[in-house]
């Protein structure tokens, strides 16, 4: 029934119990996995001197470069699980400040048929709250969702 | 993975369309579907005179909850049967249908619960139901909303 199953990450323990629900559920579907991983995108900061560089300033290209870095081993996480399991996998890395907008527009573009995520990642605050994306990705999905707990 | 898929329904046209996908996905998982109709219990309202006309005893209430619930899970059973797939329906009356809901999953031993985004009360795309969101908040198990 589900030929495709979008694993959002963030690295979290959460997001990692629902990579491996999705890796059993999709070898047992006959599926195949995208893993996505989003990150935050560079922002300039303002200066008061511009003489010189202030203490921890990231070039554009220091953050691409520690982009390319997290994401390589966030993901390499889902494509170890889905080897191991046998399952075609792969994974795909954007940047964007709002996740959840990725997330959608990767399970429409990569026509991804379910997408598996943790209740919360880093942010959700509590059991009873769900977290931040999980809550946006339900409301905006336009595809099944599978809540893991 | 799945043995035992919890299909809670109100009736509404999306729930339908969660039953039709849940059962297709119990088949595949060679899973067991239980359904579960929850109704609002039964409320004395205040007689007026021209209450009375319309006034429903507990047990005529009974009644219809009972045959309200059997039309509901009915659609679930057939759509079972079509399938092939083992089913058990059971109703529950309460005004918090996503208590009986996690309740359901827990006493049912249920490892899935697969629910539309909204039933009847979720009044745009972009809010979940009232009962959805709820059951995600209180579930211990997964949730596939369906969309």
């Amino acid at each position: 029934m589900f030929k495709n199953i979008l694993v959002p990450t963030d690295g979290s323990a959460m997001s990692r119990r629902a990579l491996g629900r999705a890796v059993r559920l999709a070898k047992e579907q006959k599926a195949r996995i995208t893993g996505l991983w989003v990150g935050p995108v560079w922002q300039p900061t303002l200066y008061a001197y511009d003489e010189s560089v202030p203490a921890g300033f990231i070039s554009p290209r220091q953050f691409a470069a520690s982009i390319r870095k997290i994401a390589a081993r966030q993901l390499g996480a889902a494509r170890k699980a889905a080897a191991a399991a046998g399952v075609p996998c792969r994974v795909v890395s954007v940047q964007n400040n709002f996740p959840h907008m990725e997330i959608v527009k990767a399970a429409r573009r990569h026509r991804c048929d379910l997408i598996v995520m943790a209740s919360h990642g880093r942010r959700g605050i509590s059991r009873l709250l769900l977290g931040s994306q999980t809550s946006m990705v339900l409301a905006y999905a336009t595809v099944p969702v599978m809540v893991c707990r | 993975m799945f043995r035992n898929i919890l299909v809670p329904t109100d009736g509404s046209p999306l729930s339908r369309r969660a039953i039709k996908q849940a059962v297709r996905f119990a088949k595949e998982q060679k899973a067991r579907v239980t359904g579960l109709y929850v109704a609002p219990p039964y409320k004395q309202g205040v007689i007026e005179d021209a209450a009375i006309l319309n006034f429903v005893s507990p047990r005529q209430y009974e009644a219809s909850v009972r045959a309200t619930a059997r039309k509901h899970l009915k659609a679930i059973e057939t759509a079972a049967a079509a399938a092939g797939v083992p089913c058990q329906t059971l109703h529950a009356v309460s005004d918090f249908p996503y208590d009986e809901i996690v309740r359901a999953a827990r006493r049912k031993k249920c490892d899935l619960i697969y629910m539309a985004s909204h039933g009847r009360r979720g009044i745009s795309k972009l809010l979940l139901g009232s009962q959805t969101s709820k059951v995600l908040a209180l579930s211990t198990i997964p949730v596939i909303v369906c969309r």
